[in-house]
């Protein structure tokens, strides 16, 4: 998404996302395959930590929302509902292909298309699968934007709720969840 | 009923006249029923031993014009699977609920109806949504349903400025 708002922060928010980009605590959705490449990158091998990114458990504690993977109506509903929960600043990170624009299930009648439509995609990642390479790579690359202050998706989320929502409804016609193991 | 579940096949064409026959797998057997004796069968297997039914779900034969159930029983004695199939009409699908012989069908029918509109007459549950929300159409899985409509009307697409195509090398002599 072309972030076109220009970059007014003030001085407690550049020291803040200073080291804010430092220490980021990452809540990955793994709505479809993606998720497989997670465990290489966060163990060992690839070893997210060095960046000093670390997994959280719940949204409310997580600053990076990753969705690796395509996204059912069904899914996206949840994905929003944890999106609203996490704290500003918050940032989206869409993975794979799916995410862009459908990926291989671009004529699915359960899966939406492109995922900027109802929330703000700070950073793509293109592939199918992206490797653990591409995403450590991603991730350096987030947080040189969070330094810089180009990651702002989260304020755009806010300053255009209106479309968000518009496009939302449209899709999904309504957010709020109804299932017979939630009432 | 008989214990000796070694011949429940010919146990099988004794008293009810069906003949199972073989698989395409080993130890997989295959028994085509009418809709109106499914019920009484699948009755009769459980008693004779195929406790568990693994899978029931539907194939939309849509130019012969029929609904094809198919029920995946296992006999865990003999390791047997049993496919049972019932042919329904497509214009008018229904059948009898089978949740009080294999209770755990109920989410199976509830999936069936969901995404193929196979009415489950009986169970008081199988219109309940169980996978899609707030669906719109007509069930997704028959074969006259066109997904990329859906998907056009309903979901945003992604603007390509660049088309690929494939070079087409014409060879000639």
């Amino acid at each position: 998404m072309q972030v076109t708002t220009k970059n007014d922060r003030s001085l407690w928010e550049v020291i803040g996302d200073y080291f804010r980009a430092n220490s980021i605590w990452m809540k990955w959705y793994c709505t479809g395959c993606g998720a497989i490449e997670m465990p290489p990158t966060m163990t060992s091998r690839f070893d997210m930590e060095q960046l000093g990114m670390g997994p959280m458990a719940t949204p409310r504690q997580a600053d990076v929302l990753l969705i690796t993977g395509y996204l059912s109506t069904k899914t996206l509903r949840r994905v929003i509902y944890s999106y609203e929960q996490m704290q500003d600043p918050k940032y989206v990170v869409g993975f794979g292909s799916c995410t862009l624009n459908g990926g291989i299930y671009y004529d699915s009648y359960a899966t939406i298309n492109q995922l900027d439509q109802y929330l703000p995609v700070d950073l793509y990642i293109a592939g199918c699968m992206p490797r653990p390479e591409a995403i450590m790579n991603s991730f350096a690359t987030l947080i040189e934007m969070i330094k810089k202050g180009e990651a702002r998706g989260w304020k755009h989320y806010q300053e255009n709720y209106d479309w968000y929502k518009a496009n939302q409804m449209d899709s999904l016609g309504e957010v709020i969840i109804h299932d017979e193991f939630h009432e | 009923m008989t214990n000796s579940t070694n011949n429940w096949i010919e146990c099988l064409k004794k008293e009810t006249g069906l003949e199972a026959k073989e698989g395409t797998a080993s130890l997989q057997y295959v028994l085509d029923v009418d809709k109106q004796e499914a019920h009484q069968t699948l009755a009769y297997l459980k008693r004779a031993g195929f406790g568990q039914l693994s899978l029931l779900t539907c194939i939309d034969w849509i130019e012969q014009g029929t609904f094809q159930l198919i029920f995946i029983l296992m006999h865990w004695e003999l390791g047997h699977h049993l496919i049972v199939r019932a042919l329904l009409d497509r214009e008018n699908p229904e059948f009898t609920t089978i949740t009080d012989i294999y209770p755990g069908a109920a989410y199976y029918e509830r999936e069936v109806y969901e995404f193929f509109g196979v009415h489950f007459r009986g169970s008081a549950v199988y219109q309940k949504p169980l996978f899609l929300e707030r669906w719109d159409d007509m069930p997704p899985l028959r074969k006259d349903f066109d997904p990329q409509a859906y998907s056009d009307g309903k979901f945003p697409k992604r603007e390509h400025p660049h088309v690929f195509k494939a070079n087409v090398v014409e060879v000639t002599e």
